[in-house]
């Protein structure tokens, strides 16, 4: 156990921060809205925290960071993140669908250039030697900080989604037009889902830097959005525990799972080589498989009943034709 | 927001004429910009060129949004299997990595035919992903947004399975497949301000000649052809379509199969323009791709063009000392005009339901 | 069993004794098992144009320094873990490595961002770490444990530029092209442009690009008028390549001197007969004449038939100061009397302390500090750096780095 600890310690916070980041996608889908905005503000929390801990805070010998600082870092990190989203949303939210994803996308991707051209952001290289909180070479001493922040995110979703804002959200999702009708502002509730979904983000992104020990503007990219809304669709997107799920099997599946079923004692070499070079070609083929065996993901809200397949309402958000009120 | 009638006729005819206004004076400025400015015109061309490039991507790509509705991330892998397909095909061998190294077909085909013949083998391969990742899901009546997640696995699978079957190392074409001609050629200096020969690359010509025939003649099969009609009917309502007798399953493996060959030849070309390099070859069109089709009105064909063609312009015209921020300014263009013109340039508003 | 005759009976007899004596054999074997040194580079994601080529040279090392006897005639083994194309994979890389594997050190990562991710956990763990390519400013000074063999281009480009001026010494007017999203690139054409300005020449324009790019019209029309007499281009082989490819289709006829990122044959397919005269600043020749180097280059050529390029060569190296280091300490003090951590340890200190023929030339470290000034890793102290141009066989797919003095 303490082998496959300290061969795993990274994968496995990893893990968890990609539960908290399927979450923060999850928010904005739950009212109806498809977002991939989450790497942005995921890249601007790692930023943030790089720097307060690298110019601000410093003069910690290594090892010796403060945790509080790191969760003072995380709580500045959801800040920032929350004025650029509500920069970002207000404008924004009026799109659908694919529209609102590229539009969100190219907030990506302008983020990932400003910051490429920025020297106080360190550059192509950006900013490393971040300091440490623990003295150790496995970072699975990260979970200490990870697992709150998964658990907590977990838990105030859940508890979001039983609250009336979370059903007014899943209102907006199901029908704008009547829930608007029925007194919901849809405006306030997009850019409330957003904003929080934003806060998440930015926090995993903070943690993330200190994790990593280094922060550039490869991080947070189209790739990750992508991602992401894979550990959501694979994991379930019609309940909080279906994007947690999602994000910790499709890390743990490259990272762990495929690289344990290679080195199986009793394989055969030939297998045992495929295994290992063709890992990503599998994980590709096995995201595809999943969907196509769970469409409702791997969690769904009633895992043990049976469920009639015309119950089930489409997402809004893959509706292509753009639904533009004027008037 | 409750307007009476009339005023919200007023307030359309305003924002009709507002709109047009602010195109046509965008358009003035933007033709004045280019006569004026010392590289102008070279700016244009260059923007052409690298628009057409995203347009003959996009093609393809926005082919199956315009009858499926849904976005078919294999788009990019489908280009560079292209891309691979002809250079195999014309009997040149692999290189020193990978499980096929140093093989060859045993036989070698004029690159033309070659071409074509990459085309017709990434068309099947655009039949086979649309059996394995795309009518499962839509037998089954799964969410289309699942469309995106089984694409992208297919995807990852793709590029990983050319990693390891011929290797990460740089691909190319031999030189002048086409017979001999000039590398670029020189249009002149011309007069007014732009005091300096306008120059272009060969093969960028080619490319935006291929992807304005390819425009016209896809926008003529869609429209104007019987198969056409029938795939219109598909993209209006697959259900009832197949209801009045149309085959959906043969016209939709048809539009995958058109896709992929177009996307095979355009990742021919644009590999002969840039060479092929490496498994990402075309995946990493893949974003910029996105993009165009969405700004030329998702699934409208000739506004995959028009799109590519002004993403194009709009970073050839980001002055040289910026041109660090190229990328973040075609990014910009795209989220303000979403904002300003949410469906796209080409593509119609649906009317709200009410 | 009755039915079974005494020839099958001997037989299976002897099976069974075999099977029973084989686990003895290895019990011997079991004590010379072999050393396990660890290899981390991007076997997938786009980097793995790069990471492959480090594989190989790894490899090469691997067949050749066994059948030279391996560690004082006990065998090593590499172990290799694909670090991906990310900062997470990476670390995951180095800890499969470290606490799977028991690797006494590793050879990694590709990049230098994966670097400063990663190595933190190797010095943390005290696994003693060889970057291959890694050339940001900052590597060594990761921690004590952290060495290169990459040479930070520093040293090398200013030679290129002088050649340049020693063969055409009418150039007055310089442009400037580099790849802005690579570390390397970025830190390579400082060096270049503060030479461009020391050699007292005009520095019309710096232009950038993105390794992803793949059309450079518009930066090289906005050059061209500009009329530029030598073209600098720090980037990496495919993006050069084609940069160097449309700068001569859009008729540029001056001279090109290329960054390290060029020191590869992968541009020769890239802009083929148009890649004829780049000077090109490098790390490592080929072309180098010892006893190593024509070793590794024979048995290179002979498995891919072109001749080695820089990255290959440069995992040799790492994985030969590896060696050779064990192969010392282990005449000082026996290896199999060592627990791994004070292996690693002894290992660190033997590396530092040693000197080492290479196919890059003449090799050893010096001690950098951190910013605080207590110790850290190892920079590389190289004696040969060269400067080559390139030259195209007239069939344009062929060619090859002729070395300049």
């Amino acid at each position: 156990m303490e082998g496959f600890l300290s061969t795993y310690g990274s994968a496995i916070v990893q893990m968890a921060l990609a539960g908290v980041l399927a979450l923060s996608l999850y928010l904005p889908l739950m009212a109806g809205q498809l977002s991939l905005a989450s790497p942005g503000f995921y890249a601007v929390g790692g930023y943030v925290a790089a720097l307060l801990s690298t110019r601000v805070f410093t003069g910690f010998p290594n090892g010796s960071y403060p945790i509080l600082l790191i969760a003072l870092e995380m709580v500045v990190a959801g800040g920032v993140s929350a004025l650029f989203a509500l920069i970002i949303g207000i404008p924004s939210l009026r799109l659908r669908g694919v529209y609102l994803a590229l539009a969100t996308i190219a907030f990506v991707e302008v983020l990932r250039v400003f910051a490429l051209n920025q020297p106080w952001l360190g550059g192509a290289v950006g900013i490393y030697n971040i300091p440490q909180p623990f003295f150790s070479a496995t970072r699975v001493e990260y979970l200490l900080l990870a697992l709150p922040l998964l658990l907590v995110s977990t838990l105030f979703v859940a508890r979001l989604e039983r609250s009336r804002i979370g059903r007014a959200f899943v209102a907006l999702r199901e029908d704008e037009l009547a829930a608007s009708a029925m007194g919901i502002r849809p405006t306030y509730y997009k850019v409330l889902a957003f904003t929080i979904g934003a806060v998440l983000a930015g926090m995993t992104g903070a943690l993330n830097a200190h994790i990593l020990n280094t922060w550039n503007p490869r991080q947070g990219t189209f790739d990750l959005a992508i991602l992401i809304l894979a550990y959501v669709l694979v994991g379930g997107s019609r309940t909080f525990l279906g994007p947690v799920i999602g994000g910790a099997f499709l890390v743990a599946l490259p990272e762990i799972i495929l690289r344990e079923v290679a080195d199986a004692p009793g394989l055969h070499p030939a297998i045992a080589t495929f295994l290992r070079d063709g890992r990503l070609i599998l994980f590709g083929v096995l995201i595809a498989v999943s969907v196509f065996f769970f469409p409702y993901g791997l969690v769904t809200p009633n895992l043990f009943k049976r469920r009639r397949k015309t119950n089930v309402p489409r997402l809004e958000a893959a509706k292509a034709a753009p639904k533009v009120s004027r008037g | 927001m409750r307007l009476s009638n009339q005023s919200l006729q007023q307030y359309r005819r305003l924002w009709w004429f507002a709109s047009r206004g602010l195109a046509a004076a965008a358009l003035v400025l933007l033709i004045t910009a280019i006569l004026t400015a010392p590289s102008g015109l070279q700016n244009l061309f260059n923007g052409l060129a690298v628009g057409s490039v995203y347009a003959i991507f996009a093609l393809g790509y926005t082919l199956i949004f315009s009858i499926l509705r849904i976005i078919n991330f294999t788009h990019g892998a489908i280009f560079t299997l292209g891309a691979y397909f002809t250079y195999f095909l014309t009997g040149a061998s692999v290189g020193f990595n990978g499980l096929l190294a140093n093989q060859r077909l045993p036989f070698g085909l004029p690159f033309p035919i070659a071409m074509i013949g990459g085309g017709l083998l990434a068309g099947l391969c655009g039949i086979l992903i649309e059996r394995v990742a795309f009518r499962p899901l839509r037998n089954k009546g799964a969410d289309p947004l699942l469309t995106l997640v089984s694409s992208l696995g297919v995807a990852v699978a793709i590029v990983n399975v050319i990693q390891l079957l011929v290797g990460a190392e740089i691909y190319s074409y031999p030189r002048n497949p086409f017979g001999e001609m000039p590398a670029a050629l020189n249009l002149g200096t011309f007069g007014g301000l732009s005091q300096r020969p306008v120059v272009i690359r060969t093969i960028q010509v080619i490319i935006f000649a291929v992807s304005m025939a390819t425009v016209v003649l896809l926008t003529y099969f869609v429209n104007g052809t019987k198969i056409g009609k029938a795939l219109r009917a598909v993209a209006e309502d697959a259900t009832t379509s197949s209801l009045l007798g149309i085959n959906t399953n043969f016209l939709i493996s048809l539009t995958f199969f058109i896709s992929g060959l177009i996307g095979g030849i355009a990742g021919t070309l644009v590999g002969l323009s840039v060479n092929v390099s490496g498994p990402y070859f075309g995946i990493n069109f893949g974003l910029k791709g996105l993009a165009v089709i969405v700004l030329g009105g998702l699934g409208d064909i000739p506004g995959a063009v028009v799109g590519g063609l002004v993403i194009g312009v709009a970073e050839a015209f980001v002055p040289s000392e910026h041109v660090a921020y190229k990328e973040a300014i075609a990014f910009a263009v795209l989220f303000l005009v979403l904002l300003l013109r949410p469906q796209g340039l080409l593509g119609r508003a649906a009317v709200q339901k009410v | 069993m009755s039915g079974v005759s005494l020839p099958k009976r001997l037989m299976v007899f002897a099976l069974v004794a075999l099977l029973a004596l084989a686990p003895s054999v290895l019990l011997v074997q079991a004590a010379e098992e072999p050393i396990v040194i660890g290899v981390a580079v991007a076997q997938t994601s786009n980097v793995a144009l790069f990471g492959q080529e480090q594989v190989i040279g790894a490899q090469i090392a691997e067949e050749f320094f066994n059948e030279r006897g391996g560690i004082n005639g006990r065998p090593f083994r590499l172990a290799f873990a694909d670090t991906g194309g990310d900062e997470a994979g990476a670390i995951n890389a180095f800890q499969t490595l470290i606490n799977r594997e028991n690797v006494v050190g590793i050879l990694g990562p590709t990049l230098s961002q994966h670097a400063f991710a990663a190595d933190p956990i190797a010095d943390q763990a005290g696994v003693p770490v060889i970057a291959p390519s890694n050339t940001a400013r900052g590597i060594p000074q990761i921690g004590r444990f952290i060495f290169r063999v990459s040479a930070p281009v520093s040293l090398v480009a200013p030679s290129a530029v002088k050649q340049a001026l020693k063969m055409n010494p009418d150039i007055k007017r310089v442009a400037v092209f580099y790849a802005q999203n690579d570390a390397f690139s970025v830190s390579e054409t400082g060096t270049f442009q503060q030479t461009v300005k020391d050699l007292g020449l005009e520095l019309l324009d710096v232009q950038t690009f993105q390794t992803t790019d793949t059309d450079f019209t518009t930066q090289i029309t906005n050059v061209l008028p500009l009329e530029p007499q030598l073209v600098i281009i720090s980037g990496l082989a495919a993006d050069s390549g084609n940069l160097v490819r449309q700068l001569r289709e859009l008729g540029y006829k001056g001279m090109i001197v290329g960054g390290n990122g060029l020191n590869t044959t992968n541009i020769f397919p890239v802009c083929q007969a148009l890649c004829d005269g780049i000077l090109v600043a490098q790390a490592y020749s080929y072309q180098y004449d010892s006893e190593i180097n024509n070793a590794f280059r024979e048995i290179y050529k002979a498995k891919q038939g072109k001749e080695p390029p820089q990255f290959s060569a440069q995992a040799f190296t790492g994985i030969q100061v590896f060696v050779e280091a064990l192969s010392r300490l282990d005449k000082r003090k026996p290896l199999k009397d060592m627990d791994l951590v004070t292996l690693r340890a002894e290992l660190r200190d033997e590396i530092m302390n040693g000197k080492y023929d290479t196919p890059l030339g003449p090799i050893s470290f010096v001690e950098t500090t951190k910013d605080d000034g207590t110790p850290a890793g190892g920079e590389i102290v190289q004696e040969r750096f060269y400067v080559a141009q390139i030259k195209m066989d007239p069939d344009g797919k062929t060619g090859r780095f002729v070395f300049l003095d």
